[in-house]
């Protein structure tokens, strides 16, 4: 169950916005310089937009648009809203441009039928399934960064569960916001430090309590090496497809699918 | 609650409540705690220089506390004090010389230039005393319980709604600032559907005040006998039970227990020592545990749901698939802004998920320093919310509003604890009889 907190500090015209349990985790904002007022009812649009998506992508919920494609879709074409539609083609747009490591069905993405004229799909073999685990923190992290934006927004820090971070402007006290990365096999140890402003970050890894979360689509297996990796870069999207995708890709490729996209900074740590 | 807050009397729950504003199902959570409603710090500045006229009976220890609390809120003048035992009556009267001083309360609310009475008496009195105080056209606030008896709480019950007057009992918890936020939290499903109710007080303390002559040993300690008092139940046990029926939003349907004197066997008569199993229809079940020679347990309210656990008294929260295991980065990033630091945020590898875990992780129902009752004090704590409670009051004794559901929760909280007492002294299951249910009831 989703639950919701904020709270303004006068101080530093700051308000704080947060989350529980949204997309399997939970999502902080930091607004700074807006008026209670105003920071309360954007916080509002902001609360909803995020509930609508996770309703629209959470694939644990019976009643989701993406639960509905994956009970009915081995079955006949099933139509799609319009919004989705687009996600899914985005998704298979990042599928061709990873070499198929980046693939929402976590098998064959090309053994799903679309439809374009009639927005519909169909999958091709039964035990299909969906999973926009990869790409919904992204997409909902650049829809609220628009709305952000749209609100003349200058100074915010959003944070989805403290691995897909988008930095607005700067920090109160700085020029911008600073963001390390910790070592998940030994605490307090620092790994590297982002400097970030209008940027996006995005991390992924496995931990001591887990480990063998990513899969790579093609060969079926597990990424279970002790690493981290992080993409910076300028768009939550890209970030959040390329960390995740990016765990288990080899060398070579890791250089083809960082030539697609421009501005992005990739940094892996081996632990 | 802040420390900074701690002096403004009552203006940090106020500013708490409009904030609501600002939330999802802030609105919502209103409804459901309409007695909320008008407690903004806008509906006090409404009253300008309007000011309650309180006259208080009863000075003891308890009175004392609320006559520091009323001396701090501008909406209200002590223009009265009432009692039979003149050393009380004598500090009272130094904290405010103004007030006129009685021994008669009858005599006392023939007064014209009272608009509300506040009852600080032993239990035994709250039925004649409110009953009188209404009927004299006075606005009332007493103590809880609501009264000793079932037949009594009845008719204060019915007189209530045969009256314009306001009527509170003080039921604290329902403006206590943690208790609010996390029964918010649970209606908004944060623990899940709730599966039942641990609720605990223990002190290790005799309960007893120093007896001058031995004449008073009953008008002093009328706690420990049955024709005053309703013992550990009526005292202690009332506000963990209005809160489990505040959060179920219904009414056990039976009762049983044991109550036995274990260890204070000085001649008192109610039992220092209680285990009750309160049931509602559902199976959902109270667990309330009391004993005053053992203190390591302290005082709790614990709610209990499939998805986590809301420790109400303590303004802590436990979740049974934690996905929010590890340091938050942000909450380090508001504490350095805080402190006007420019440093990193932490971030993580993976994040956060639910797991396996050996131990909860406790969380916090409010950010910040906040107070939370031990439940040693045998007068009151401090920012339990009874200050709110009794500037709520006096703010309606200038507007007339009556206290939304005030009422209904003591008088439900009162008969669960007179039905606890029955069923403890009969040895039995004791059902809610059907007589004193009123519409405001679910089963």
């Amino acid at each position: 169950m989703i639950s919701c907190s904020s709270s303004y500090s006068d101080e530093n015209s700051m308000f704080h916005g947060s989350l529980m349990h949204i997309m399997g985790t939970r999502f902080d904002m930091l607004l700074i310089g807006m008026n209670r007022d105003d920071a309360g009812q954007l916080w509002h649009s902001i609360e909803e937009e995020l509930k609508r998506l996770h309703l629209m992508m959470n694939r644990f919920d019976p009643d989701s648009e993406i639960s509905r494609i994956n009970q009915h879709a081995i079955q006949h074409f099933v139509p799609v809203s319009e919004e989705l539609w687009a996600i899914l083609q985005d998704c298979r747009s990042y599928h061709q441009k990873t070499f198929g490591l980046f693939d929402i069905t976590l098998k064959d993405l090309n053994k799903v039928s679309f439809n374009q004229e009639y927005r519909s799909l169909r999958f091709q073999q039964s035990d299909f399934s969906f999973d926009l685990g990869g790409y919904a923190k992204g997409y909902a992290m650049k829809r609220l960064v628009n709305l952000l934006k749209e609100h003349k927004v200058e100074n915010c820090f959003v944070d989805f569960g403290n691995s897909a971070i988008f930095a607005l402007g700067n920090h109160p006290y700085g020029d911008s916001w600073k963001v390390s990365i910790g070592n998940p096999y030994q605490d307090g140890a620092v790994l590297s430090e982002f400097s970030l402003k209008n940027r996006a970050l995005s991390t992924s890894g496995n931990s001591p309590s887990y480990t063998g979360h990513i899969v790579n689509p093609l060969s079926g297996t597990f990424n279970i090496r002790r690493m981290l990796l992080c993409v910076e870069c300028d768009d939550p999207i890209d970030a959040e497809v390329l960390s995740t995708t990016l765990m288990v890709a080899d060398k070579s490729q890791k250089k083809e699918i960082l030539d697609q996209f421009e501005d992005t900074h990739l940094k892996e740590f081996y632990l | 609650m802040s420390k900074k807050q701690v002096k403004k009397v009552d203006l940090g729950l106020r500013q708490f409540i409009k904030d609501l504003g600002y939330i999802t199902g802030g609105a919502a959570m209103l409804g459901t705690m309409p007695w909320l409603q008008s407690f903004t710090p806008d509906k006090l500045n409404e009253l300008k220089r309007e000011k309650a006229r309180i006259a208080l009976i009863g000075t003891g220890s308890r009175g004392q506390y609320h006559i520091h609390n009323l001396l701090l809120m501008a909406h209200v003048e002590i223009v009265a004090l009432c009692d039979i035992y003149p050393p009380n009556l004598e500090v009272a009267a130094t904290l405010c010389p103004q007030a006129k001083k009685y021994t008669d309360y009858r005599k006392m609310m023939e007064s014209p230039d009272i608009d509300g009475v506040v009852i600080a008496t032993p239990l035994y009195w709250h039925a004649p005393m409110v009953l009188d105080a209404l009927s004299a056209g006075k606005h009332v606030f007493c103590e809880k319980s609501m009264a000793l008896t079932m037949e009594q709480c009845k008719a204060i019950y019915d007189t209530y709604q045969t009256t314009d007057k306001v009527l509170y009992f003080c039921m604290q918890r329902m403006f206590d600032e943690k208790y609010i936020k996390g029964i918010q939290m649970i209606h908004t499903g944060m623990i899940g559907d709730v599966v039942g109710a641990r609720c605990h007080w223990f002190r290790n303390h005799d309960w007893r005040r120093p007896v001058p002559s031995p004449e008073l040993e009953k008008q002093i300690n009328w706690r420990l006998y049955r024709e005053s008092s309703g013992g550990l139940m009526t005292e202690l046990a009332s506000h963990q039970l209005e809160v489990c029926n505040w959060v179920t939003r219904h009414i056990p349907q039976s009762v049983v227990g044991m109550g036995d004197i274990v260890n204070w066997k000085d001649g008192r008569e109610v039992y220092d020592s209680v285990s009750l199993t309160y049931r509602y229809n559902s199976g959902v079940k109270i667990t309330y545990e009391s004993l005053i020679s053992n203190k390591f347990n302290g005082m709790e309210d614990q709610i209990l749901g499939n998805k986590g656990t809301m420790n109400l008294a303590t303004g802590k929260y436990f979740l049974e698939n934690d996905s929010t295991s590890g340091n938050s980065g942000i909450e380090q990033l508001l504490t350095q802004i805080g402190n006007k630091v420019f440093a990193a945020v932490p971030a993580a590898g993976s994040s956060w998920r639910p797991e396996t875990k050996k131990e909860y992780k406790p969380h916090y129902i409010i950010e910040g320093d906040y107070n939370i009752n031990d439940g040693l004090s045998m007068i009151g704590a401090v920012k339990d919310g009874s200050d709110e409670i009794l500037s709520s009051f006096c703010q309606a004794c200038i507007t007339g509003d009556k206290g939304k559901d005030i009422v209904e929760e003591a008088y439900s909280a009162t008969m669960l604890c007179l039905l606890g007492n029955q069923a403890m002294d009969e040895q039995r299951v004791i059902a809610f009889p059907e007589e004193y249910k009123i519409p405001y009831m679910h089963f």
